[in-house]
């Protein structure tokens, strides 16, 4: 019986593979791999909410233009489940079962490391909308590109911005929790600290998850005048609690991504306020799009509309990808499905994009360290103010004035 | 030195969420034998019951700390029967058919609240975790949060009533004498199934709660009940499993052990250094601190 | 009667053998290969657990030592794969030897939390250092031949299997060690040292699955600490092992090849309601403790036990 169940099986599993190739088709089969369940969900979704704005985007607008005729894209899911082997599964199956023609990557840099080396075996372009690990890069993957820099590139920003307020800080100290993502970004901060003058009382990288207070409290005897956090957000919003709850206002609280994220303000009320944050995009900024939004609050208004939650950068990123996608597809005019040399000449094409967005300049590097990363864009530093993200800096960029030092906790 | 009174009072506030955690697990496995690895998952529903009611009514959370008790208490009373039955009957290895239905109880519950409350984290907004006051004498100071010392007056109130309720009244009689002995005490006429549907009930009221205070003092999200389940079991096993008198030392020890470690020393290795003095403590006296574990 | 089901595991296994003749797509037999490596990981798991009655929540703990030891090996040391594998089974191995004396004293529960704790713990260390990249993890150079991964994971899950079979289900070692799990003290009345057995099972579940961890950190390409020392793999092998049947070895395979194949083609063909996966796996797992205490296999023995008299 067990042998027959196992012959079913593969009879099964043979008959589900006999495979659809050889199709013709007037639209592009465009593969996303994200976390949509997992630790990392809550980034998967906003990715995903990037990839399907694109789309929905892309096919109001008829199509991609290839040669005069236009083609619809539609995306085809796989999730990560927030685990590197099953992205890696999960790109394998959208390139072999549903033979897609590109692919949008994952929110994490765990799970993009573990897709690159799959996409680059069957040579199949990848851009990531979100992950931002330096490390990524370095690995020099050919068919692995992102729109969004790494992290040691837009953290150091940040602080060159606060080392320019006045009365100038001239202290800090500097903590990161112990994942891939936070770690770079406290290691970013760390280096531009020191760079800048700025004294770093303190530096620690702590095991993630845990209640901070105490460690706090150690930082508030120390006096700092930034404090500098790496984490995601549901730390960040129970540091800001605990610098609350014992009752310490440095001049600056700076952390990095998820400051943006709607939550962060929804959890804290006005305690998210006057918090600094890094950022490469925001809702507000003075972009000029070419290709589907014209500019950024054009693309935060549909953001909007379509799924009631404002737009991070990693959303706009995300969308971008989309972007970047169909500028390369028109310039070298391949039209669905792409065959594998169409998509060795998409990667050279990919290369020399260099287009003005609703998200700002998308052009990656060809070379060095940040290899296939986004360099077009310029880093921001943001703040909460009155609930909204401003940008503070640096120099021109700034729409508000930076808010510093803070307000006492309890003054607000 | 300067920082050792709030290093200390860092770690009792800690140890303080640790005990109310904890106490109601060990209650239950002293009483039902049953490991419950949902135990995260009720303190995260307790959580989200909290948010929601406070953002609907905009009434001070820790008012309503009574209400999301009972409706809770209620829930585990009914659920108990169920528990009861993946442990009794014709089965090998009850604690592990117990481990294993609650392991699967918590990723159902898990996956729901991840369906109907979204991934995104909260916070339980309260009047208490505004304030914080300083304490100063002896040229020592220290800073108290305000909705901390709500949590340790609470967790402390918990623990004196559970003591209350089990030493004092015939209910906490027949308790005993189930963790004592289950057959003998059937034939003393305590009636098992309520007995354990009452404390199973007790232990979910009291997780839920607790939910309803982390989701104030720190934050709360729908993935969050594993983070809780690994320092319930923790506290439990350094208690001694089932050795409710054990529980709040238990607790103390591992807030301040946390706490000495991110001020004084490596803040890298806390975890690191939790993990490792539970594992050298259980090597040393198997039945936790006090030796008195079943 | 066990000749007759080992035969038919022998056959089994050679159908198995001549998967990756039929199934030509890669994907697919990324998928065989993650079923395979499930059984080994549920088989190993069961040793302790139904074997000798110990629930050991530090089982991915092995598994990452065995991973890391492999990435480290070979990407530090330039070892080549094979010898860095068993190194890593080798490693997992001493683990269980230095991890057990001390932790097969426990009973039970606190057995179950000091292996979980001291999974944690290793964890943590390897999140701390510097040779294993720390949170950033560790990237092994790409062999992408789905067909090698197959049959390497095809080789250590059987070699696995059957070594299991004739100690635990023909040597007097299986039937010693469930007098101990039974009855230790009437155990050593007999003349039978439990320690010894129980350290022989640790050591015996340990080092296949650190050589598994070894395998999938090739085959995968990237190991992080979430990844591969994460409650994953305990998590997942229990949920197998219970479900298929525990204390035999056909329950454990069994368990593997439904649980995974379900999960697989949920994520597969109704990711659009992944969101229910969780929702419905543990209602699975809750319901199997329910409705089949022993397992799938428990549904089966009836029958068998009257084929046998007749």
């Amino acid at each position: 019986m067990k042998r027959a169940a196992w012959l079913a099986l593969v009879a099964a599993v043979v008959f589900a593979s006999t495979s659809r190739a050889g199709e013709k088709r007037d639209f592009f089969k465009v593969g996303v791999v994200t976390e949509l369940s997992g630790d990392l969900a809550t980034g998967g979704n906003v990715t995903k909410r990037g990839y399907d704005l694109w789309a929905e985007a892309v096919n109001k607008s008829g199509g991609i233009a290839i040669g005069g005729k236009k083609y619809k894209v539609k995306l085809y899911y796989s999730d990560a489940q927030s685990n590197p082997s099953q992205g890696a599964a999960a790109a394998e199956r959208l390139i072999t079962q549903e033979k897609v023609d590109f692919i949008l990557g994952p929110y994490s840099s765990g799970v993009t490391i573990a897709v690159a080396p799959v996409v680059e075996k069957y040579k199949v372009p990848m851009i990531t909308g979100s992950a931002e690990s330096p490390l990524i890069w370095k690995q020099k993957f050919l068919y692995t590109f992102g729109t969004i820099p790494p992290v040691n590139f837009t953290g150091a920003a940040a602080i060159r911005t606060l080392a320019g307020l006045s009365p100038a800080p001239r202290t800090a100290v500097i903590f990161g929790s112990n994942d891939t993502f936070s770690k770079a970004t406290a290691e970013a901060f760390e280096g531009a600290a020191k760079k800048s003058g700025i004294k770093v009382l303190k530096f620690n990288i702590v095991p993630a998850g845990q209640d901070l207070t105490p460690l706090m409290s150690a930082a508030k005897v120390l006096n700092p005048d930034i404090v500098a956090f790496g984490g995601h957000d549901e730390e960040l919003i129970k540091l800001v609690k605990s610098l609350r709850q014992i009752d310490f206002t440095p001049k600056a609280l700076l952390m990095h991504y998820g400051v943006t994220e709607p939550a962060f303000v929804e959890a804290l009320g006005k305690d998210a306020n006057q918090t600094f944050g890094g950022a490469v995009w925001t809702a507000a900024e003075k972009t000029k799009g070419k290709i589907l939004w014209k500019d950024a609050p054009t693309y935060a208004a549909a953001a909007m509309k379509a799924f009631n939650v404002p737009a991070d950068y990693t959303q706009a990123g995300s969308s971008a990808a989309g972007i970047a996608f169909e500028v390369a597809l028109e310039k070298i005019k391949a039209a669905p499905p792409i065959s594998e040399a169409k998509r060795a000449e998409l990667i050279k094409a990919l290369e020399t994009v260099d287009v003005e967005t609703f998200y700002g300049r998308v052009k990656f590097a060809t070379e060095g360290d940040y290899y296939h990363a986004n360099v077009g864009l310029n880093p921001l530093t943001i703040q909460i103010q009155s609930g909204k993200v401003a940008v503070v800096g640096p120099g021109q960029s700034a729409e508000a004035k930076a808010q510093y030092p803070m307000t006492r906790w309890d003054k607000r | 030195m300067e920082l050792l009174p709030q290093a200390l009072m860092d770690g009792i506030m800690l140890g303080a969420i640790y005990i109310i955690i904890a106490i109601g697990f060990s209650l239950v496995y002293g009483v039902m034998h049953v490991i419950d690895f949902a135990v995260g998952e009720w303190i995260m529903l307790g959580a989200f019951a909290g948010f929601y009611l406070t953002e609907w009514t905009h009434v001070e959370p820790m008012l309503l700390l009574p209400g999301v008790f009972v409706v809770f208490a209620a829930a585990g009373y009914l659920f108990q029967p169920l528990i009861h039955r993946v442990l009794s009957g014709h089965r090998g290895n009850p604690l592990l058919m117990g481990l294993v239905f609650t392991f699967g109880l918590g990723l159902m519950f898990r996956g729901l609240a991840q369906t109907f409350f979204g991934f995104y984290s909260h916070s339980i907004p309260s009047r208490f975790s505004n304030g914080s006051f300083f304490l100063q004498g002896g040229g020592f100071s220290t800073t108290v949060s305000s909705v901390r010392l709500a949590g340790l007056v609470y967790a402390l109130a918990i623990t004196g009533i559970l003591h209350y309720l089990l030493k004092h009244t015939d209910f906490g009689l027949g308790v005993r004498a189930l963790a004592q002995n289950r057959d003998a005490a059937g034939l003393m006429g305590v009636d098992n199934k309520r007995t354990s549907a009452f404390v199973y009930g007790i232990y979910v009221g009291i997780s839920a709660m607790t939910g309803v205070l982390i989701g104030m003092i720190l934050s709360l999200s729908a993935k969050m009940g594993p983070d809780f389940t690994i320092f319930a079991f923790f506290v439990v096993v350094l208690a001694g499993m089932g050795y409710l008198a054990g529980v709040p030392a238990a607790a103390f020890l591992l807030g301040i052990i946390q706490s000495f470690f991110l001020i004084y020393l490596d803040p890298g290795y806390t975890l690191l250094a939790v993990f490792a003095i539970l594992y050298t403590i259980l090597l040393v006296s198997p039945r936790g601190l006090f030796g008195k574990g079943v | 009667m066990r000749d007759r089901r080992l035969a038919g595991c022998v056959l089994a296994f050679a159908a198995t053998l001549l998967v990756p003749a039929v199934v030509h797509d890669t994907f697919l037999l990324r998928v065989f290969t993650e079923a395979v490596m499930w059984i080994g990981l549920a088989v190993t798991f069961d040793v302790l657990a139904g074997y000798a009655g110990y629930l050991n929540f530090g089982h991915s703990a092995f598994f990452g030592i065995g991973a890391y030891t492999t990435a480290i090996l070979m990407v530090r040391a330039g070892w080549h794969f094979a010898p860095a594998a068993a190194a890593g089974g080798a490693a997992a191995g001493l683990g269980a030897l230095v991890a057990g004396f001390p932790t097969l004293r426990l009973k039970g529960a606190y057995f179950a939390i000091a292996t979980w704790a001291l999974a944690r713990a290793i964890q943590q260390i390897v999140l701390m250092m510097d040779i294993t990249g720390g949170p950033d993890g560790m990237r092994l150079p790409a062999l992408l031949s789905p067909r090698f991964f197959y049959y390497v994971m095809l080789g250590v899950a059987s070699v696995t299997f059957f070594a299991y079979w004739f100690l635990l289900e023909r040597a007097p070692f299986g039937l010693k060690l469930k007098a101990v799990r039974e009855d230790e003290q009437g155990a050593k009345a007999l003349g039978l040292n439990p320690t010894k057995l129980k350290i022989q099972a640790f050591i015996l579940s340990a080092v296949p699955t650190g050589i598994i961890g070894g395998v999938f950190a090739y085959w995968v390409t990237f190991i992080d600490p979430a990844s591969t020392l994460g409650d994953l793999v305990s998590d997942q092998a229990l949920v197998m092992v219970v479900f298929g049947g525990m204390g035999t070895l056909i329950g454990p395979v069994i368990g593997a090849v439904l649980i995974f194949a379900f999960k697989t083609l949920f994520w597969a063909y109704l990711s659009d309601y992944e969101v229910l996966y969780l929702i419905i796996l543990g209602a699975v797992i809750a319901g199997s403790v329910v409705f089949l205490p022993d397992g799938v296999l428990g549904m089966l023995p009836r029958r068998k036990e009257a084929g046998n008299r007749a």
